[in-house]
């Protein structure tokens, strides 16, 4: 009877405890997903830097999780897009890039992360083209072709590394075969992308079908 | 086991039941709102953004004493211990403002930094290359900002009533000897560095950094790119040459190496020169670079440079022109930079570096020789970090040997000189952030001289204020030396460094890509070298002088949709008593006025990078003995009208064409006067004029890399 007991309360004990776990990681996916939403929907400075500040109270309390430094990133990208100041923009990609350090620290083979530092990139040269293309279109490009590597079905590697390629064409007046076809490659990957994670990024879609109707 | 299961769920209601209620405000120093702030309640879930006013409240189910911590961009982290018992709490956050980069003013009296990483530059780097009229040389495109004197048969930088040696060369931090390639009289050299291997520039005007020593007047300190990221093979056709780089690019670091050849030969046959050549220069250069990252946070960095170059030329006497005299130069440069950066922790770094620079020239002139060897040590270490964020140091250590040793024969007889130096020097430096509008910057130099046996210390100190969210108002002081012309202190070892005293008042506003900046200066020479009696084998520091002047920059690429232009403007009161003035006079090297317009147009239709420099100077004295005055001739105005033209057939392809003075107008740069008079008691003269009216040059540049849209642009 004893022993029934004890064993009863150690099932019991682990049943809680793996109970909490559940719980907990419940709780993480069910916020990240309903900030996840409010991010990609957010269009003014202010809402986006409300859903990152989202992201970075659940960084400060998960520290072992890349989503929410990397969707804080994401937000920062996004706000750096939509502000006209260059200090500014380049205040917000400074804070991008601090959260995709740390989000390439707790998932160093994770794809996405590596593509959103390109992306950061792409982002820094456009603040300046004129100065900066010289320095920052190789390490973009470079960066974006990493991502690919990494995961040849990543749709955003693909996605950005196009426009890029686009972006580059264009400026020389150079044929735009090349970003073209990688940005069918991108729509391709998105239709069929699939992730295991609920977390995992969707966005860049509607994005690559803009700069692909660029293509003739 | 009941009890267990009750136990859970009693504490789990308990959880769920008790909610309590934080609120509160965040404002700043004056009680302003800060907007957007992030309220967190630690290790937890639970927090808010406070509104465009600084209010916030937010509902928590956690119990006990937790932290709450506010973070806003700009200032520092706030912590506050709070008791969660279901009562309402309320916080009052008042925000410290953190000292950062971005809000921080800078100082920018005398100084411009070219960069293409830092925000708030004037001037990029990729200005220097593109500059019309400059050909990719950094001292020209310098030449377009205020605070220089074009000087148009030397080509070198001229700064502030300054002469040519007082602007000092510095890359990574380590000294260059000699930075200016050989070039035959009264023709324009060219800097020995190319420009697109450098990330940054500072060019400062006067009142710099206590780390830069031996220079009076200005200091040029270039930072030399980091790894390449791509391997690539450059090929270039000149009309004056050709070259071929190879880069090779691995993880982590990269190798470069290139070959050039030019030959000015076929060009002065074609182009009819007022140069007499028997031989026009021709070079052969040889560059290699190496940049190894070290760990995550080191890296390592060599330079070298090889330089073989060769030019002969008949020099016509001034009475008679049939009379001529045969002038070779033969030149041999080495400079070596080995360079280290080593990022500690978060709050310092340390660097430094060794150079090495060799200098040979092989001169005859007639039938007589010359030989002049310079060969010079720099070895330096820095510490730079943050004590708190309100105090920055930079502090160093350096030594500078330089063995000089000049012989000369002519019709049997032979003199021989030279002077080993060395010079040993520490600096500090401290910058005190009062916040973010207010800055001072205070150090000093320390150095001692073998030659002199003499321990000197120089203050340097300098003052920012930002007015307003756009400007700002900076002024600098500092005591600068400088050791004597090797020419000089090779006849007397005892020679003191000659001294200058800078003072600079600046008042600059950038808003968004247009700056306006307006500077106005005091700069005083004492101790230059001087002749006694006139007699150039009898020197002492007996010599001084003045220079004042106001300058004026304009730079705007918004207002003209594609075009980006700047102006400068300066103006010059200088005069000095030195070598053998007689008194007090304006030098023959200073105008009074300097006007330049650079702009830079894109036209994306035809692929076409258009540049064009106009560059207007007053005119310049020149000493004619057959006055009574020193220095009292003046020659005409000088003018310059530069047009430059890059064009991508294709992305991997440029064809680059460039022409300087495209007015052919006759420039006269001074004149030259014979030894003696002539049957009327007249001394004969000579303008000193351009070589030819225009410098043409037209160059096909390709690059062959993985990655097909790279080009050389960058570097033109």
């Amino acid at each position: 009877m004893k022993t029934i007991n004890f064993l009863a309360l150690v099932a019991a004990l682990i049943f809680a405890v793996s109970g909490t776990a559940l719980a907990n990681d419940d709780k993480y996916t069910q916020t990240m997903q309903k900030n996840i939403q409010a991010v990609y929907q957010a269009q003014s400075i202010p809402d986006i830097q409300t859903a990152v500040n989202t992201f970075e109270r659940i960084a400060a309390a998960e520290k072992t999780r890349w989503e929410p430094y990397y969707y804080a990133s994401f937000g920062y990208i996004m706000m750096a897009t939509r502000e006209q100041d260059k200090e500014r923009k380049d205040t917000y990609l400074d804070q991008a890039m601090t959260g995709i350090k740390k989000a390439g620290e707790l998932a160093p083979a994770e794809s996405e992360v590596v593509a959103l530092e390109g992306f950061a990139y792409m982002i820094r040269l456009s603040v300046d083209p004129g100065s900066r293309g010289a320095r920052y279109a190789p390490v973009a490009t470079q960066i974006l072709n990493k991502a690919v590597a990494m995961n040849s079905g990543n749709p955003r590697a693909y996605s950005l590394l196009g426009q890029m390629q686009y972006g580059t064409a264009e400026f020389l007046g150079s044929a735009t075969t090349e970003a073209c076809a990688t940005l069918d490659k991108a729509l391709e990957k998105f239709s069929t992308f699939a992730s295991t994670n609920p977390l995992a990024p969707r966005w860049g879609q509607a994005a690559t079908e803009k700069a692909k109707a660029g293509c003739k | 086991m009941k009890a267990v299961f009750t136990a859970i769920l009693f504490f789990t209601h308990l959880a769920a039941s008790g909610q309590t209620r934080i609120a509160g405000r965040v404002t700043g120093a004056a009680g302003e709102g800060i907007p957007m702030a992030n309220i967190i309640l630690e290790n937890t879930y639970d927090g808010t953004s406070a509104d465009a006013e600084g209010n916030f409240q937010f509902m928590t189910t956690e119990t006990g004493t937790q932290t709450l911590v506010v973070k806003v961009m700009g200032y520092k982290e706030y912590r506050h211990a709070v008791n969660l018992d279901g009562k309402p709490v309320t916080v009052a956050v008042q925000l410290e403002e953190a000292i950062n980069e971005l809000e921080a003013v800078t100082i920018s009296a005398g100084a411009f930094t070219a960069s293409d990483e830092s925000r708030r530059t004037v001037f990029k780097a990729i200005d220097i290359a593109t500059t019309a009229g400059a050909t990719a040389d950094i001292a020209s495109a310098l030449n377009t900002l205020p605070g220089t004197q074009k000087v148009g048969e030397s080509g070198r930088l001229f700064v502030r009533g300054g002469d040519d040696s007082e602007t000092r060369t510095f890359i990574d931090g380590m000294v260059v000897l000699d930075a200016y390639s050989p070039s035959a009289p009264n023709t324009p050299s060219r800097g020995r560095f190319l420009p697109f291997m450098f990330k940054g520039t500072s060019f400062s005007t006067g009142g710099y950094s206590a780390e830069y020593g031996q220079a009076l007047s200005s200091a040029l300190a270039l930072d030399s790119k980091d790894q390449a990221e791509s391997t690539r093979t450059d090929i270039g056709i000149l009309s004056v040459g050709g070259d071929v780089a190879h880069t090779q690019a691995w993880d982590g670091g990269s190798a470069a190496g290139k070959l050039q050849y030019t030959n000015l030969r076929p060009y002065m046959g074609l182009i009819d020169q007022r140069i007499d050549w028997n031989n026009a220069p021709a070079s052969l250069e040889g560059i290699a670079a190496f940049r190894q990252k070290v760990g995550t946070d080191a890296i390592v960095k060599f330079y070298g440079n090889m330089n073989h170059s060769d030019f002969s030329l008949y020099q016509h006497d001034i009475d008679d022109s049939s009379t001529k005299y045969y002038y070779r130069l033969q030149n041999d440069y080495q400079y070596m930079n080995g360079f280290y950066k080593d990022i500690l922790n978060e709050n310092w770094l340390v660097r430094g570096g060794v150079s090495y620079t060799r200098a040979q020239n092989n001169m005859t002139y007639d039938n007589r020789h010359g030989l002049e060897t310079e060969k010079g040590i720099h070895a330096k270490t820095v510490l730079e970090g943050s004590l708190s964020d309100h105090v920055e140091i930079k502090t160093g250590t350096e030594v500078i040997s330089r063995d000089y040793a000049w012989a000369a024969d002519s019709a049997g007889s032979s003199l021989s000189q030279g002077f080993h130096e060395v010079l040993a020097a520490g600096f500090a430096e401290a910058d005190l952030y009062a916040s973010n509008k207010f800055v001072t910057r205070a150090g000093g130099r320390l150095e001692y001289n073998n030659l002199t046996r003499q321990l000197s210390i120089d203050p340097r100190l300098s003052l920012a204020y930002k007015v307003g969210a756009h400007g700002q108002v900076s002024f600098a002081y500092g005591r600068f030396r400088q050791t004597a012309k090797n020419q000089y202190v090779r006849v007397n070892q005892d020679l003191d460094p000659e001294k200058a005293q800078h003072y600079i008042l600046n008042y600059q506003m950038m808003v968004s890509d247009r700056t306006f900046r307006v500077e106005t200066y005091y700069k005083r020479y004492t101790d230059l070298v001087k002749y006694i009696n006139g007699d150039a084998n009898q020197l002492k520091n007996a010599g001084k002088g003045y220079a004042k002047g106001i300058e004026l920059f304009w730079r705007d690429n918004k207002s003209l949709r594609g075009v980006d232009y700047w102006v400068s403007y300066s103006y010059l009161d200088t005069k000095r008593d030195y070598l053998n003035f007689p008194y007090k006079v304006v030098p023959a090297f200073a105008s009074k006025h300097n006007l330049s317009v650079v702009g830079k147009y894109f036209v994306q239709a035809i692929k076409c990078q258009l540049g064009a420099t106009w560059s207007y100077t007053t005119g310049r004295p020149y000493n004619n003995p057959n006055t009574d005055a020193f220095n009292g001739g003046k020659t005409p105005a000088y003018v310059d009208l530069s047009l430059n033209l890059a064009y991508l057939p294709r992305p991997s392809v440029i064809i680059y064409f460039s022409c300087t003075n495209l007015l052919g107008r006759n420039n006269i740069f001074g004149y030259e006067y014979s030894t003696v008079q002539n049957a009327e008691g007249i001394y004969n003269s000579r303008p000193v004029r351009q070589a030819a009216s225009r410098l043409a040059f037209i160059g096909i540049f390709i690059t062959l890399s993985k990655d097909r849209s790279v080009n050389q642009l960058p570097s033109l």
